[in-house]
């Protein structure tokens, strides 16, 4: 019978020569598994702990279905008959590991559902040992494999995080995080999804926002809160990291949140930060980003006049005390928001801050002449220079001279410590190409799938009635937002 | 009597509300200056020397009062007669002549009187001309008696009987100088548009262009902008000096005289434009040489300024700070202007040097005042963007930072390209929120649903859709 199982479940094989042709492999593979999830968990467990089990004989990458399937039901069963068997380092879950960092990723588009349960299993017994930290590196490979850009947002995004900010493991969400969401799953309707040869899921062209959507299984549904969360979060992580400029976009993609004269806390949330972390990145004050809500803009503003005033204090660099002064009147507001440790980093900023204005106006400048001005002693700040120097903040260095020590800044931004050479600058320039091009191209697909979502062609017919109607006002190019080709795809996709 | 005058109430209030006050000599003689002056501007100006010159007040005061006996502005008597008891509460023009200033408020209102009755009987009969004229003695006669706004508005009710062009060029005529006599300077801009687009043709037209840009000047002096005004007043043509009057104006000794056009324009002229522009716009203009041929010290600055010797002409210019504290439109721009001049003199002196001792700076360059020492002076220009240098506080050097602009298009680019990415992911991410359908609410839950039933949302997707298409270039 085991055996009988095992042939079963290695009936696909992906690299089966009728299986070459996309389009076959696309109808062989959701006929799999259809069939795979018809099997009942008794049906499953055979075999198990014999010669004949399966799990031994699958091969986790090739039959990646039939494994993940498997072991789903295996583990469900062991934590009902036995949950001690289910403990990191035991074999269960090295298979689990192993699977997750390993499996073949185009199969897994098809089993969406086993692939999410796998991953929230991993979490689950880590957890389950007080050992959540254990589950990061699995379900960040499961990611991985699944979606080398991992930019399509997904339900586990928003836990991996979650887990990531539990366990303070901040640099080992900075992989997923570095990578951009551009698409948000969506319902993708039935005929766009299959039978059509060049956008079937297994193909090699295709983007990871078509494979994942919200039939697919591999995700819950995503509400907005989710997502803010999740930028929110990841904010946090990459403060965690120092890395404000950073922490600053991540915050902008929740304030341009589209808001119809409304404001959810989140949003509020975010600008208080944004507000903090603005001053922190780049010491200058900066507009909310333009994509933002007018309204929401304002809105904002009343709700955190507190913070702006903060900001404000900031950036008069000639009058030190100030901010002090704003920061100590303010404490319960910065407690009761959980920013009183960003509030405090602001305050040891501010000293950095006016360092960096100095090299704008001085050239050299006696260490005591900056000790007057910010009213410490010479050691401590010859220090905390020394300090900004060697962490590369400041491109300048300090001299010993008769009359004590000095600070002379490079003017020429070609020498000093932190010198690029033209080389880098190109090699950084060409990796900015690449990306633009990258996201270009993420631009289009969003850009696709809202042309074929159910309002905007509904509209296209209104603008087409109207015109035709002769109403004749407006410019004729106004009709398409694109141009005339893109009308012919959405009606061919819709018949 | 002249030292006094800085100690008395009146100065001692005015200084502590942060007012000029002028305590040394002027360089021009107080009765020759006024000679040049008629109308209302000779009470005006005399009355801002008086209260900003202790040296000149007495005197001034004493002219002005006398001069505001003569009219009809028994409130301007008033005041006057206030502010100099303050001063010198002993002289006889400081006793207020009550039986004249009873007297004068009768007759003038007796004259009011009269006036709005021939109106009230002009409108009877319904002749248009007559009308006009009532309209127009009703705005000479509250001009004459300080109440300014009112003439503005029996002056804006000839507009509509106004028959010719020629009434109609009069009638903005006369509004402008009721508004140069408010110091409202955007009125008098408008005024001065007005006056340009009059109907007048031909001779009549040549008459008013000097006018114009003299007034247009002197209001765009008013508001600051330095380098319209230096352009307007550069540009004004000699004739300004013989000119006839145009609506019973005399402008050049009513408004404006040719001294003063030498001078604000001279003082604009080098607070706005570089040495290339000075010599070809200024210097080299022979409308404008003639007014120069008035201020030749005005001349001179100009001319050293050109020849790039900065401090010469600072100096030149300082010697005349406190005669041009004085002048009733230059006061209040003169530091400004005076400021702006001198950082340009020391963005130019700089140019040519890679490096300057501060020492150096400091010796061709005067402190004024307004700073503690050179330094402090250079860092707040280098702070503010006026002037691209470092300081090298140890060396005590100015030092001209070396540039790289390979160096810097390549980083400009590689910021503009990252902040263009940024954007565009931003874009990415709220189109993606609105194919969703998600968007932030307030409380009431329902109105997304409502949205969705009535259409308008797909409406709202496709509106925005539009905006971020073309707004990306796709």
């Amino acid at each position: 019978m085991s055996a009988e199982l095992v042939t079963l479940l290695a009936n696909f094989q992906p690299d089966a020569q009728e299986l070459q042709q996309r389009c076959n492999y696309d109808k062989e593979a959701r006929e799999f598994v259809k069939h795979v999830s018809g099997l009942s968990q008794a049906q499953a467990l055979k075999g198990a702990d014999s010669p004949q089990d399966p799990l031994h004989l699958l091969d986790p990458t090739a039959n990646a279905i039939a494994y993940a399937y498997t072991l789903r039901h295996r583990i469900e069963a062991t934590n009902k008959r036995s949950p001690e068997q289910l403990q990191p380092e035991l074999p269960l879950w090295n298979k689990l590991v192993l699977f997750l960092e390993s499996f073949d990723p185009v199969q897994m588009r098809y089993a969406g559902g086993e692939w999410k349960k796998l991953v929230e299993h991993v979490e689950q017994i880590a957890r389950n040992v007080g050992a959540s930290a254990l589950a990061i590196a699995p379900i960040r490979s499961a990611m991985f494999r699944l979606d080398p850009t991992t930019g399509t947002f997904t339900s586990t995004h928003l836990n991996f995080i979650r887990l990531c900010m539990e366990t303070r493991s901040y640099k080992a969400a900075l992989p997923v995080l570095d990578n951009y969401i551009h698409s948000l799953p969506t319902t993708i309707a039935k005929e766009t999804l299959e039978d059509l040869e060049y956008s079937v899921v297994a193909s090699d062209s295709v983007t990871s926002g078509e494979y994942i959507n919200l039939k697919s299984g591999h995700t819950n549904k995503i509400s907005l809160t989710d997502l803010q969360e999740y930028y929110v979060l990841g904010a946090m992580a990459y403060l965690g990291e120092g890395r404000f400029k950073d922490a600053l976009h991540f915050l902008e993609h929740v304030l341009v949140t589209p808001a119809n004269n409304a404001l959810n806390g989140l949003m509020l949330e975010a600008y208080k930060k944004w507000v903090l972390i603005n001053c922190l990145a780049d010491q200058s004050y900066k507009m909310p980003p333009r994509t933002m809500s007018s309204t929401a803009v304002k809105n904002c503003k009343n709700a955190a006049k507190a913070y702006e005033a903060l900001a404000d204090a900031f950036q008069q660099l000639n009058n030190l005390p100030k901010l002090k002064a704003q920061v100590n009147a303010g404490m319960e507001i910065w407690e009761e928001d959980g920013n009183a440790g960003l509030v405090e980093q602001l305050v040891q900023h501010q000293n950095r801050a006016y360092l960096t204005r100095l090299s704008r106006t001085f050239s050299a400048i006696p260490v005591s002449n900056i000790a007057n001005n910010v009213g410490s002693s010479v050691e401590q700040v010859a220090t905390f220079v020394d300090s900004l120097i060697q962490q590369g903040l400041l491109n300048a260095r300090l001299d010993d001279s008769a009359a004590g020590a000095v600070l002379r800044f490079y003017l020429d931004p070609t020498q000093g410590p932190l010198a690029q050479t033209e080389k880098q600058q190109q090699q950084a320039l060409f990796e900015q190409t690449q990306r633009t091009k990258a996201l270009a191209e993420q631009v289009k697909d969003a850009d696709y799938r809202l042309s074929i979502t159910r309002e905007y062609v509904e509209w296209v017919k209104r603008q087409k009635k109207k015109n035709s109607a002769g109403g004749g006002g407006g410019d004729p190019m106004d009709v398409t937002f694109d141009d005339g080709d893109m009308d012919e795809d959405i009606m061919s996709d819709m018949r | 009597m002249a030292n006094d005058a800085a100690d008395t109430p009146f100065f001692q209030k005015r200084k502590a509300e942060g007012i000029i006050v002028v305590k040394d000599p002027p360089k021009f003689d107080l009765e020759s200056y006024i000679s040049n002056y008629a109308g209302f501007t000779r009470a005006d100006r005399l009355r801002h020397i008086g209260s900003h010159s202790t040296y000149l007040a007495v005197d001034a005061y004493r002219t002005a009062i006398a001069e505001a006996k003569r009219g009809k502005n028994v409130k301007l008597y008033l005041d006057l007669v206030e502010e100099f008891a303050q001063i010198a509460p002993e002289d006889p023009a400081a006793l207020l002549d009550t039986t004249w200033a009873a007297e004068r408020t009768k007759k003038v209102e007796a004259e009011k009187d009269k006036l709005e009755h021939e109106l009230k009987s002009y409108k009877n009969n319904m002749i248009k001309e007559s009308i006009r004229m009532g309209n127009e003695d009703m705005g000479h006669f509250y001009y004459a008696t300080g109440d300014y706004s009112q003439a503005h508005k029996a002056y804006m009710r000839m507009r509509e009987h106004c028959t010719s062009p020629k009434h109609l060029a009069d009638m903005t005529l006369r509004l402008l100088l009721v508004s140069i006599a408010q110091k409202s300077w955007l009125t008098v801009q408008s005024h001065v548009a007005k006056v340009d687009s009059t109907q007048v043709k031909g001779d009549e037209k040549t008459k008013l262009e000097p006018i114009i840009s003299a007034c247009a000047g002197l209001a765009h002096m008013g508001n600051q902008n330095y380098r319209e005004a230096a352009t307007s007043f550069i540009s004004t043509s000699a004739a300004f000096l013989t000119a006839e009057p145009a609506a019973g104006i005399t402008w050049q000794r009513e408004v404006l005289t040719g001294n003063d056009i030498a001078v604000y324009g001279g003082l604009c002229a080098l607070a706005s434009m570089d040495r290339s522009q000075l010599k070809e716009r200024v210097l080299d203009n022979s409308d404008f040489r003639t007014f120069l041929e008035l201020e030749p010290h005005i001349r001179r600055a100009i001319n050293l300024f050109c020849a790039s010797k900065y401090s010469a002409c600072l100096e030149v210019l300082e010697n005349y700070r406190n005669d041009y504290l004085l002048d009733v439109y230059l006061s209040k721009v003169l530091v400004d202007i005076y400021g702006k001049i001198r950082r340009k003199s020391i963005v130019q002196y700089f140019i040519p040097f890679s490096c300057v001792t501060l020492d150096e700076m400091a010796t061709k360059f005067q402190l004024t005042g307004e700073y503690p020492s050179i330094e402090d002076e250079l860092e707040t220009m280098i702070n503010n963007g006026t002037l691209d240098a470092r300081i090298d506080l140890v060396d005590r050097l100015l030092i001209s930072p070396p540039t790289n602009p390979r160096y810097t298009v390549h980083a400009d680019a590689l910021a503009m390209a990252e902040s263009y990415d940024h954007t565009l992911r931003l874009r990415l991410t709220r189109l993606n929120m609105l194919a969703a359908g998600m968007e932030a609410k307030g409380d009431k839950s329902s109105a997304k649903e409502q949205g969705f039933k009535d259409g308008t949302f797909g409406d709202g997707i496709s509106a925005g859709l539009r905006g971020i298409g073309s707004k990306m270039g796709f």
